[in-house]
């Protein structure tokens, strides 16, 4: 950008006929910030416009969401009551007797009372 | 140009970007056909049912001596790192209960923490805006700390959030109240790529936590105070990929659906999220139903979701912990766990 300001490039509308008010560099540090946030929305603009044109084909949530049903189909999950999916024999690890010098209690299976 | 013509230009654009957004909200509406629990009670599901003995205690791992802000399994998942701003990270046999290391940090008010893939190494991060590595192999110094390893330097924010990419131990994501997300290379301490800041955009506000994809390493998504989150590829840094809105207030956890085809979110707004990462639909939104008013919602601080996903786990602002059926968005179980 041309440090004076003006007939750096050519101008898209006739001069004011008010006079120009005096340059001051705060006025240059305001157009060229101007200019970089005017430069930011033009790409965020086009960018919108790209993500309204995707929106034209997308198809409907309902499709995203017959795959996260169809996701868990089958899946193993030691947390759910029934596992949907076969047990893993290393969840047992959890359940065994502990003992350290810390804990007093002894887990035997998860049905134990433990509150 | 003048300055008043500038001026005029920006109002313009700024207009025309608001009017895009009221539009694609529009059309995003438009394309919710329907929610996950919708479609599911469509195909005669039901929500799963606890009885007193299914999810039981089986640890409890008592050590710190202050709040327990974060923590990360190894991918075995026999060990943990958790961090606490007593200032300490603890290295947990999940198994045994022990502890393996305690680790004294140099800054107290530790907000993250992740274990490396390989075990041997931990993060943390906090309000020193700086993200410390540990090796868990290293001598102890003369007062029998921990040495710190390597120090991720960079972030003009505090570091909210740490995740070591999961096929490579070399490389960490860490996302920041500076507004970014950076991945940075361990091994040499730099930085190799920043996500958002000025220049390029991104979040317009802090970073508050982000979850890397375990099924695509290449992609995380960011959860911000700008009420969005964000997703991004690691390989493409000049813009996110993809920009989520719904939520109504902070996004303080995002965490990726076990599938890597969506996410869940949890906000200040006391809403949980799933959104769908490839279109951008917000799937369905987990919202405890408050029976007055004027009592304040409590805000979700954070989320996990079980193997298969089909159970969402919530953590509140109050204490509860609630365990939501992800397909039927029903609360399963309140559980006070603290």
């Amino acid at each position: 950008m041309a440090a004076n300001g003006e007939g750096a490039e050519p101008e898209a509308r006739p001069q004011p006929s008010h006079p120009r008010p005096l340059r001051r560099t705060g006025d240059f540090l305001g157009k060229h910030r101007l200019s970089a946030a005017i430069s930011r929305l033009n790409q965020e603009i086009q960018y919108l416009q790209v993500e309204l044109d995707e929106l034209e084909t997308m198809e409907p949530s309902s499709a995203a969401c017959k795959e996260v049903v169809l996701s868990m189909e089958g899946k193993s999950d030691a947390l759910l009551p029934v596992t949907p999916g076969p047990e893993n024999p290393a969840w047992h690890r959890w359940f065994r007797p502990v003992q350290s010098s810390h804990s007093r209690k002894w887990w035997t299976h998860k049905g134990s009372d433990v509150s | 140009m003048s300055f008043s013509e500038l001026k005029d230009r920006h109002v313009a654009a700024t207009a025309m970007v608001n009017t895009l957004r009221d539009r694609l909200n529009q059309k995003r509406q438009q394309l919710l056909d329907t929610d996950v629990a919708g479609y599911a009670k469509s195909q005669g599901r039901t929500a799963v049912n606890f009885s007193s003995t299914d999810l039981v205690c089986c640890r409890t791992l008592q050590g710190h001596t202050g709040k327990v802000y974060s923590l990360d399994w190894t991918p075995e998942k026999n060990r943990i790192v958790s961090a606490s701003q007593d200032g300490r990270l603890i290295i947990w046999n999940a198994l045994t209960s022990q502890k393996t290391h305690a680790i004294k940090l140099p800054c107290a008010w530790v907000m993250t923490c992740s274990f490396a893939p390989n075990g041997y190494s931990v993060a943390c991060g906090g309000l020193d805006s700086e993200c410390s590595i540990f090796n868990l192999n290293s001598q102890v110094d003369r007062d029998g700390n921990l040495p710190v390893s390597r120090v991720l330097t960079g972030h003009k924010g505090y570091v909210s959030s740490c995740e070591f990419v999961r096929d490579q131990d070399t490389r960490l994501i860490t996302g920041s109240g500076d507004q970014t997300c950076v991945l940075w290379d361990v091994t040499t301490g730099q930085r190799i790529s920043v996500f958002g800041g000025e220049f390029p955009s991104g979040h317009t506000s802090d970073v508050l936590s982000i979850s890397i994809n375990s099924s695509n390493s290449n992609m995380f998504v960011s959860g911000s105070c700008d009420a969005t989150a964000r997703l991004w590829d690691t390989r493409i840094a000049s813009r996110a990929i993809r920009t989520y809105h719904g939520h109504h207030g902070d996004v303080n956890t995002v965490k990726f659906f076990p599938d890597g085809q969506r996410f869940g979110t949890g906000s200040d707004d006391g809403t949980c999220r799933l959104f769908d990462m490839r279109t951008g639909h917000q799937l369905q939104v987990y919202s405890q139903q408050q029976a007055n008013n004027d009592q304040d919602v409590p805000i979700v601080t954070s989320i996990a979701f079980s193997i298969s996903g089909r159970l969402l786990f919530a953590g509140y602002s109050n204490g509860d912990c609630y365990v939501w059926d992800t397909l039927l968005a029903e609360v399963r179980i309140i559980q006070l766990v603290h």
